[in-house]
């Protein structure tokens, strides 16, 4: 299929394996895909500290539950940019570990305290939703497909973290103090979240027309903006005055995005910001630690040659 | 054998009964709360994606476990807090094979423990199908059939592992270093005679324990693992030779304990709790 022929039948679950698709479609989708795989795993990563230290039996089986079904949307999602046939997911995992990989500007951030989750868990998944909700309509069926699991279950846990934030919001006026904290913090990170104006964004004007991605970055931080400012009002937490956000007079918000950092954001985006690299080194020790049984799991299946290998999983 | 006859609810136990219950069911809780806690350590860093949701799953379903368990002790006015937030860390009964840290990258570790776990679990809830105590009969249907994909999970593992040489030192060294403290999952404490006698537990851990010896060290054998059964007298008990310093079910932890407990707590401390967030309802209350 020519790359004229894809623009004019882009539309939602379009394209599929059986679809000859050219290599700049591939490429785009797999850069997508991957980023988002990337990013299930490496949220997770930065969340399972927090099944340890949860403050309740519930809470330790809900977070252990989310960041299970992280590591599940990242295999559906290396499964979806690996039906494209431009890498494999061994190559994904391995460019993930080695520093390689993209993902979320938040998951460079470390998390030291309970008092954060809800920034993740509420806020970040919150913002997540909005773009992956739109996913259901990208023109790659598999990455389609896969979302319908993803926002269902994403659903649970962004309730969860708004249970985590309700709990802090109306606990002691300590956590009061320090979820407001908290909030201070991450905010301007949660509003990078959707990236600069699509002015400055370079890939969106293919993955567009292509029928890729559905909205631009404007149009879901708007959309992040209307559900979650009266949220974060609704549990008394107060919006920080950087950066400044005013609303025009048909209701929508205009954020003053030269007050935010874009040289840590752009930083980030090369995993070159100092916090996110240790983050990306320490699960590199941790994968090259069990590199041992991947070799031994191969040399498993090679021995065991005749008879298929039955199923450890 | 004649059927026990059966105790009744919470409230009417005598204070006898009362006893032997709780310290059975503070085993049984501890014992998942804690290696349910320790197996989160692989969550994200396991070998696989699929290991990981793999190791996941066990983790959440000791958890669940735990949390049965616990249940069933706040019948008898316990909270949450008082059974695991607030409690005195060297009160907990979990056996120290529970508690014991991983090395990084020690998967063979992971898949050793969890197979002698869920061997000793297996026996452990088949001698409580008939307890005299209600409310534990009720509950161990529930948890039996997620032992048994445990049991599979864990063999199917060791089965790959020793197909290279890497593999079988490490699962070789796992073993040896982590028998002895197996053995402890079995050790009884004063209250055991009662729980016995009560017929809250329908089979003795000595009994259960030759059982799991002989399973084992059947199957670690078949696989080309040296498994030497320890020495035990007439009456089924192991020499405490064979055990480590350190058995956990009499209150007596490794270190390890001492610093994964402050882990566990942290957030509960930093913020001055003195309740715990339940968001799922008791099963029992109506």
């Amino acid at each position: 299929m020519d790359l004229d022929t894809v623009k004019e039948r882009a539309g939602p679950r379009q394209f599929s394996p059986d679809d000859d698709m050219p290599r700049e479609y591939r490429e785009a989708a797999t850069r997508m895909i991957q980023f988002h795989a990337n990013s299930e795993i490496m949220g997770a990563y930065l969340e399972r500290p927090f099944i340890r230290e949860a403050p309740s039996l519930d809470r330790k089986l809900a977070y252990s539950a989310k960041t299970q079904d992280e590591l599940g949307h990242g295999q559906l999602l290396y499964r979806a940019a690996e039906s494209l046939g431009i890498k494999t997911r061994e190559q994904m995992l391995n460019e993930l570990a080695n520093g390689e990989g993209k993902f979320l500007n938040c998951f460079h951030y470390p998390m030291e305290s309970w008092v954060e989750t809800p920034m993740i868990a509420f806020f970040v998944d919150g913002a997540a939703m909005r773009r992956q909700a739109t996913l259901k309509r990208t023109s790659w069926e598999p990455y389609a497909h896969a979302m319908d699991k993803v926002v269902f279950e994403e659903g649970f846990h962004i309730k969860h973290g708004e249970s985590i934030l309700k709990e802090l919001a109306t606990g002691s006026k300590k956590e009061q103090e320090m979820v407001q904290d908290a909030f201070e913090t991450w905010w301007p990170r949660i509003i990078q979240f959707f990236g600069p104006t699509d002015d400055d964004s370079t890939h969106h004007d293919f993955s567009a027309e292509v029928g890729l991605k559905q909205m631009t970055n404007d149009e879901l931080r708007q959309s992040f903006l209307n559900q979650y400012l009266p949220k974060a009002e609704k549990y008394g937490l107060e919006i920080p005055d950087t950066p400044t956000i005013e609303q025009d007079e048909d209701g929508n918000y205009r954020v003053a995005e030269d007050e935010l950092d874009w040289e840590e954001f752009f930083q980030i985006a090369k995993n070159e910001y100092d916090p996110g690299r240790g983050q990306i080194d320490s699960r590199k020790r941790a994968h090259d630690a069990v590199e041992w049984v991947r070799e031994t799991l191969d040399e498993y299946e090679t021995t065991a040659s005749g008879h298929a290998p039955q199923a450890a999983d | 054998m004649a059927a026990t006859e059966s105790l009744s609810g919470p409230n009417d136990l005598d204070d006898r009964e009362r006893a032997a219950v709780e310290s059975l069911l503070y085993r049984l809780a501890d014992d998942e709360f804690v290696i349910a806690d320790r197996y989160t350590d692989w969550q994200v860093r396991a070998p696989t994606v699929e290991s990981d949701i793999a190791i996941a799953n066990i983790a959440q379903d000791e958890l669940g476990h735990a949390r049965l368990w616990y249940d069933l002790l706040e019948d008898f006015g316990h909270t949450e807090p008082e059974l695991i937030w607030e409690r005195d860390p060297e009160t907990f009964r979990h056996s120290t094979l529970c508690e014991l840290p991983f090395a990084e990258g020690d998967w063979a570790d992971a898949i050793v423990r969890s197979y002698f776990y869920d061997e000793a679990e297996h026996l452990r809830l088949e001698a409580l199908e008939e307890s005299s105590y209600p409310r534990i009969r009720d509950r161990v249907g529930k948890i039996v059939g997620e032992e048994g994909y445990h049991r599979e999970h864990a063999e199917n593992w060791l089965r790959r592992l020793v197909g290279g040489d890497e593999g079988r030192e490490r699962v070789q060294e796992a073993v040896d270093r982590l028998f002895p403290y197996a053995l402890t999952l079995f050790e009884e404490t004063e209250e055991d005679a009662a729980i016995d006698d009560l017929g809250i537990r329908t089979r003795s851990p000595s009994a259960m324990r030759a059982e799991w010896i002989e399973t084992v060290t059947g199957m670690l054998t078949e696989i080309g693992i040296d498994a030497r059964a320890p020495a035990t007298d007439e009456d089924g008990r192991v020499s405490t030779d064979e055990l480590p310093d350190h058995v956990g079910r009499g209150g007596d932890h490794t270190d390890h304990w001492a610093t994964h407990y402050d882990e566990i707590t942290n957030t509960y401390d930093e913020l001055g709790r003195d309740h715990a967030a339940r968001l799922m309802e008791d099963p029992d209350d109506e």
